[in-house]
């Protein structure tokens, strides 16, 4: 069966420098998989890879079954991308942001829509007609997420998804994204932090310097231990 | 592309600075336009009022003539140039070359470059009407509501989540800057329609103006699209393009101008009244044939009539003012050649500059170019010939003096 995401031999050269050395993964359909690293390790360029906008140096990226590069655009319609720290309009309401960025990606949304995804990431309904400049970053990152889940997609990619929420709403997140997995979407998500990814991803990935240096799965009916993933990391961090 | 023009539409609606810019444009342009009419609408009463003083002028100063030499010499005839019906647009070269005179039997080239100091010039910037805003202010207009599209959302960190969602940035930025260059455009051209309605000019000449516009728009819009894909900040692609505006609409014409004035000298038109004057104020002292000799060169139907008996007849007269023509008439023509020729050069010249082409191209569809300019000249020119041989066909056969033959005199006649 197609992997719904896939790097083969992914290698990416910025600038003479190495970002990603020879990196290969899959991620199954309805699986969560984490790439853990810290600043610097590919993580995000992984993401932009996926998305098409960084091209491999060697090796391919592909999006069902289908390697990204050979056409763009239909890649990215399977993908919902929630960038860190996602700036929407501020000038727009939390509805209007929503409507326009749907419209961008061809699909419409009635009002009724809107605001079961609003509810689904508790963003408060007298919100939701206010322009976005007065929001928090926690908001905004709740308006960002909304936006991925209209989406519809059957690929999720996720980059620094908790940054800017509090404990209350990254609980809250971590039960959407799994959520939406058991629904069958697929989801790659980076981050730092350790504990937060170990306690929503079916595997880790440990990146370091561009390479995938480690690898963690969850056994059925636990999840990942985050002292194992913990102690990995900072090992690898300091070597 | 009609769904993403109408969603783009929505989204500029929400865009206050794109707002104000487009809001100014529309500004700039109806007081481009209402300047432009105003200022034809003066120079037209101008025009119709001198028409009328002049006619009752020559009545007044014919009235009291007793012959044909004393008629030629005391009544003056009004020759202009009135501003075509697209004139509002472009007053061109109506600002620095003459377009009314006041002529008279006397020798020519003096009357017609007596008003001129500084020699009537092409100009590469004009007065603020339609032309100047179109050709100037539009280009850093459009600058204004292009340069940081991808800019300011890479810096808002936005533009990868837009692409991504849009899939092909061609979808995203295409209809965006679309709507904007084309917003510009209408609010531009609307009151120039208005405009051209309310002064009748012919759809033909605005159809081929509204043309001019969208072209240099659409020109400056790939200057910008170009720039802006340096991946650059806001401030660092606003500084290139306004950098870029400068050279083209300003450097560019201003070094093209100095070069071609160099290269083309005209002679002043000071020159050619003095030299006029001189020879004009000499013959008095030189002997008669001296005189009716290069006259009669120019004229041999009057060799008969050409002896001049009294110690002063007006066909001498006559006949030394023709001299002082032809002794200017290489000077002169030499002016008109020059200017002639520089115009050409800034022609080519315009090519190097989005501004000076449209400049130009307004100024030849609203005939306030150097070449109008210039054929209102020749008219004058074509003019005082038609009083030349009317009066001396009356003055050197020595006709009876009736002054009932007078309403015979030439008209001058702007259409001609």
């Amino acid at each position: 069966m197609t992997a719904p995401l896939e790097a083969r031999s992914l290698s990416l050269m910025r600038e003479g420098n190495a970002v990603l050395d020879d990196v290969s993964f899959s991620v199954a359909e309805g699986e969560i998989f984490a790439l853990l690293g810290g600043n610097g390790a590919g993580k995000s360029s992984t993401l932009l890879t996926f998305l098409g906008f960084l091209r491999p140096s060697a090796g391919e990226v592909l999006v069902e079954g289908r390697s990204v590069h050979a056409n763009v655009a239909a890649a990215r319609s399977s993908i919902a991308y929630l960038p860190e720290a996602a700036s929407l309009y501020g000038h727009m309401t939390a509805y209007e942001n929503l409507e326009y960025f749907l419209d961008l990606a061809g699909r419409k949304a009635t009002r009724s829509d809107l605001d079961s995804a609003f509810e689904r990431v508790a963003l408060a309904e007298e919100a939701r007609s206010r322009r976005l400049q007065s929001y928090s970053k926690g908001m905004r990152q709740k308006t960002a997420i909304a936006l991925a889940l209209l989406r519809e997609t059957p690929i999720l990619l996720l980059d620094e998804p908790t940054s800017g929420l509090d404990p209350v709403a990254i609980d809250e997140f971590h039960d959407l994204v799994k959520a939406l997995a058991s629904s069958g979407q697929t989801i790659l998500m980076v981050t730092h932090d350790v504990y937060g990814a170990c306690q929503v991803a079916d595997r880790v990935g440990l990146l370091r310097r561009g390479k995938l240096v480690g690898s963690f799965a969850a056994e059925p009916g636990r999840r990942i231990d985050t002292e194992t993933v913990h102690a990995a990391f900072a090992e690898r961090e300091a070597a | 592309m009609l769904r993403s023009l109408t969603r783009e539409l929505r989204f500029l609606r929400r865009d206050r600075g794109a707002l104000f810019w487009l809001a100014l444009a529309f500004a700039l342009s109806v007081i481009a336009v209402s300047f432009g009419i105003a200022e034809v609408r003066e120079q037209r009463a101008t025009i119709a009022t001198l028409v009328e003083e002049d006619a009752a002028d020559r009545a007044n100063a014919l009235s009291t003539q007793q012959d044909w030499g004393g008629a030629a010499y005391y009544a003056f005839h009004l020759t202009y140039e009135p501003p075509s019906d697209f004139a509002f647009a472009a007053v061109g070269q109506r600002d620095t070359a003459p377009w009314k005179h006041r002529i008279k039997m006397l020798a020519l080239e003096g009357q017609i470059h007596e008003a001129d100091t500084r020699n009537a010039d092409f100009g590469l910037v004009g007065r603020f009407d339609f032309a100047f805003l179109t050709a100037s202010l539009a280009p850093l207009l459009l600058i204004l509501l292009l340069y940081d599209l991808r800019a300011s959302e890479r810096t808002a960190r936005r533009h990868d989540l837009l692409v991504a969602t849009v899939g092909s940035p061609r979808s995203l930025w295409l209809p965006r800057a679309t709507l904007r260059v084309l917003g510009l455009a209408i609010l531009l051209l609307i009151p120039l329609w208005v405009g051209a309605m309310i002064e009748g000019a012919s759809p033909g000449v605005v159809l081929q103006a509204s043309a001019i516009v969208i072209g240099a728009l659409l020109v400056w819009w790939l200057i910008v699209e170009l720039v802006s894909r340096i991946d650059a900040s806001p401030s660092v692609l606003l500084t290139s393009l306004i950098g870029l505006w400068l050279a083209l609409a300003i450097v560019v014409p201003a070094i093209s101008k100095a070069a071609i004035e160099a290269a083309n000298p005209v002679p002043d038109g000071g020159e050619i009244l003095l030299l006029q004057r001189e020879t004009v104020n000499d013959a008095w002292d030189l002997p008669k044939d001296d005189t009716m000799e290069p006259f009669v060169e120019q004229y041999p139907e009057w060799r008969e009539d050409s002896v001049i008996d009294e110690g002063f007849e007006w066909k001498w007269y006559y006949a030394f003012q023709q001299v002082g023509d032809q002794t200017v008439a290489p000077l002169a023509r030499q002016y008109r050649e020059a200017r002639l020729e520089r115009d050409r050069d800034a022609g080519l010249v315009s090519l190097l500059s989005p501004t000076s082409f449209v400049e130009r191209a307004f100024e030849k569809l609203a005939r306030t170019d150097a070449m109008a300019m210039v054929a209102y000249e020749d008219r004058i020119r074509d003019f005082h010939e038609d009083l030349r041989r009317f009066h001396y066909a009356l003055i050197f056969p020595k006709v009876e003096y009736d002054a009932a033959r007078l309403e015979d005199l030439p008209q001058y006649d702007p259409s001609r």
